[in-house]
């Protein structure tokens, strides 16, 4: 029996290159490029190892704005079979229980699928939420931080090694099952044009919305979602003394830091 | 108030609640074979002030197997009950029948606020929770308090863009879930004169799916002192180059009693486990004294340096941003200033003896 695994992807602001203004104090954000939330590109790569090795098929879904077709661009060129764009005005603003409830919906539309494997978090929002809340809609096991997985098709079961902070475990969960990748622990597959012109073909991408998925307007979105953003508090930058200091050879440069290091007590030696 | 307005109930998650049937504020100790968890306990400082402020009672939760010795540990740190599960249904960790049995008491005792620390377990047990009681959640919280209008947890946390703190409030639910960043709040004061109810729960066998533990290998590692309370970090970034490059920084980093750590970059490039992470993505720190070694200054990272007390940068970019959120910067090709400097220590260190 083939595997069947679902992705849920996000497409992301590239936070490394959002930068401050010393001045005023504001982010300096024009032209920040948007890239697939990196943890993610974990998931998809762990995904395509179990479907190389026990065939099957690879599914990414997304709930964005339209844009956001290009982080199932990215999946598909990276071999993932299919793209399924979530886009619809009524979804916006969705706090991780709407969204993951209505990620949960779409994997049930799916239907017939084994694995979800998120990525461990995304790195623009942190909260690590989606699969634990998506395995609870969906009532399926679960695991987090999961390094490797090897599939045992006589028992229908996936048994994952995952890496805690001080340990490894290895698990055997019954499918369908919920899991997510850890962050870093494997090498993310490059996108390659073979993948890019079958596309082109096949046009695997699909849209829904909610039209498609028939959710109760008070179920998702801004609306759905218990938790409310009710004040954004801009901290400020720590004024510092920004003092070079300077000389004219290195050792004369760090005795002079030195010396502000000890007069300061900042440092004992 | 018109930003409740633009919730409306889901009826489809289960009939609307009274907030006013929901009292208490729970803190979920985690523990293992070492014991209770130290970020757990840290938790019962903030929720101590959050209890009194509410006027309500702070009690710890305790779900596991050889636990009930635990149970006057969250007194002593000031906790006024405990509730313990002690069943060998929890013989092995699974997030899935921890989270299930976090609900069940929850929905039989009714706590407006329930608090986990953001360890990996905690990150893990959190959602599910939040999930099967149909509540909200935040995550990675570093700072909370009560609107004392309406009883609301204010759950503060740094949203996307670096400096800022978003507030945030689960203002229909119960109760209101949040995790919180380990090593942000103090462990309070152990008084082992404390006393407090001990409430020993029977759950009868949840219901979770057969997952079974096939082996568990620890990882050796040296026990190292926190990035978080640390008072001395010597820090790199991608001006560093190569691995080797951080042994410079490891040196330094001895000589002065300090903490290696990194940025996101540092990390992405496997120079440093991502634990040693500093910024909106990694940690948050407060030391003494913060070294920033060819670490440009992006957003995301200085973010996470905003307490230090002094920081130096060693950048050989007069432009980078870091000289503008530095107190001493050096302009200067690291490779040619940290030898010196470690010698120099070196020397100092002699001539003191």
């Amino acid at each position: 029996m083939p595997l069947k695994i679902v992705v849920p992807i996000k497409w992301i602001p590239n936070t490394s290159s959002v930068n401050i203004d010393p001045e005023t104090g504001t982010l300096i954000r024009t032209n920040v490029p948007s890239v697939i939330n990196p943890p993610d590109l974990n998931a998809l790569e762990l995904a395509l190892q179990l479907k190389d090795k026990y065939g099957g098929t690879v599914t990414a879904i997304t709930m964005a704005p339209p844009n956001a077709i290009l982080a199932l661009e990215h999946a598909i060129g990276m071999g993932a079979d299919k793209g399924i764009l979530i886009t619809d005005r009524v979804f916006a603003g969705a706090d991780t229980l709407a969204t993951s409830y209505t990620l949960a919906k779409a994997v049930e539309k799916i239907g017939d699928f084994d694995l979800v494997i998120t990525g461990q978090e995304t790195l623009d929002s942190s909260t690590a939420h989606i699969a634990g809340q998506m395995a609870s809609w969906l009532n399926l096991p679960f695991m987090y931080y999961v390094t490797e997985a090897e599939y045992n098709e006589e028992n229908k079961t996936l048994i994952v090694k995952r890496l805690l902070e001080d340990k490894y475990e290895k698990y055997e969960l019954p499918l369908p099952a919920v899991i997510s990748a850890a962050m870093k622990t494997n090498k993310p597959r490059h996108v390659r044009l073979i993948h890019k012109i079958r596309a082109k073909v096949e046009k695997p991408i699909i849209t829904w919305t909610n039209q498609d998925l028939q959710l109760k307007p008070e179920c998702i979105g801004l609306k759905g979602s218990p938790t409310i953003v009710t004040k954004i508090e801009f901290m400020g930058i720590v004024p510092r003394k920004r003092e070079i200091i300077d000389g004219k050879t290195p050792e004369e440069i760090a005795e002079k830091l030195l010396e502000k290091l000890i007069e300061e007590k900042l440092v004992e030696l | 108030m018109a930003l409740q307005k633009r919730q409306v109930w889901c009826n489809e998650w289960g009939p609307e609640i009274n907030k006013e049937d929901y009292r208490g504020v729970w803190v979920y100790i985690e523990t293992d074979e070492g014991g209770v968890h130290e970020a757990s306990l840290q938790l019962l400082s903030k929720g101590r002030e959050l209890a009194d402020k509410l006027e309500t009672y702070l009690a710890g939760v305790i779900i596991g197997y050889n636990v009930e010795q635990y149970s006057n540990e969250p007194i002593y740190y000031g906790a006024d009950k405990t509730i313990v599960v002690d069943d060998p249904q929890f013989k092995v960790y699974y997030a899935e029948a921890h989270a299930k049995a976090l609900a069940y008491l929850a929905r039989k005792y009714k706590p407006e606020i329930i608090l986990l620390p953001a360890t990996m377990r905690g990150r893990e047990v959190a959602p599910y929770t939040g999930g099967t009681l149909k509540t909200g959640i935040t995550a990675d919280c570093t700072g909370f308090d009560i609107d004392p209008k309406t009883r609301d947890l204010i759950q503060i946390r740094p949203p996307y863009g670096a400096w800022m703190l978003a507030h945030i409030k689960t203002p229909r639910h119960r109760p209101q879930l949040a995790t919180a960043r380990p090593n942000v709040f103090d462990v309070p004061p152990r008084d082992e004169t404390r006393t407090g109810e001990i409430i020993k729960e029977k759950i009868e066998e949840i219901k979770t799916h057969k997952v079974k533990l096939l082996e568990t290998i620890k990882i050796e590692k040296e026990e190292e002192i926190p990035l978080e309370k640390a008072d001395v970090i010597i820090a790199g970034g991608k001006g560093i180059g190569t691995k080797e490059g951080f042994k410079l920084i490891e040196e330094l980093a001895q000589e002065l009693n300090g903490v290696v750590a990194g940025t996101r970059k540092a990390v992405d490039a496997g120079w440093i486990p991502y634990e040693r992470q500093i910024g909106q993505t990694g940690k948050s720190v407060k030391p003494k004294l913060y070294i920033a070694i060819g670490i440009s200054g992006a957003s995301q990272h200085v973010f996470g340096i905003r307490e230090a007390k002094r920081v130096v940068a060693i950048n050989n970019d007069p432009d980078a941003p870091i000289f503008q959120h530095a107190d001493y910067g050096i302009v200067a090709d690291y490779k040619d200033i940290v030898p010196i400097l470690i010698e120099l220590i070196r020397k100092r260190k002699q001539e003191k003896q």
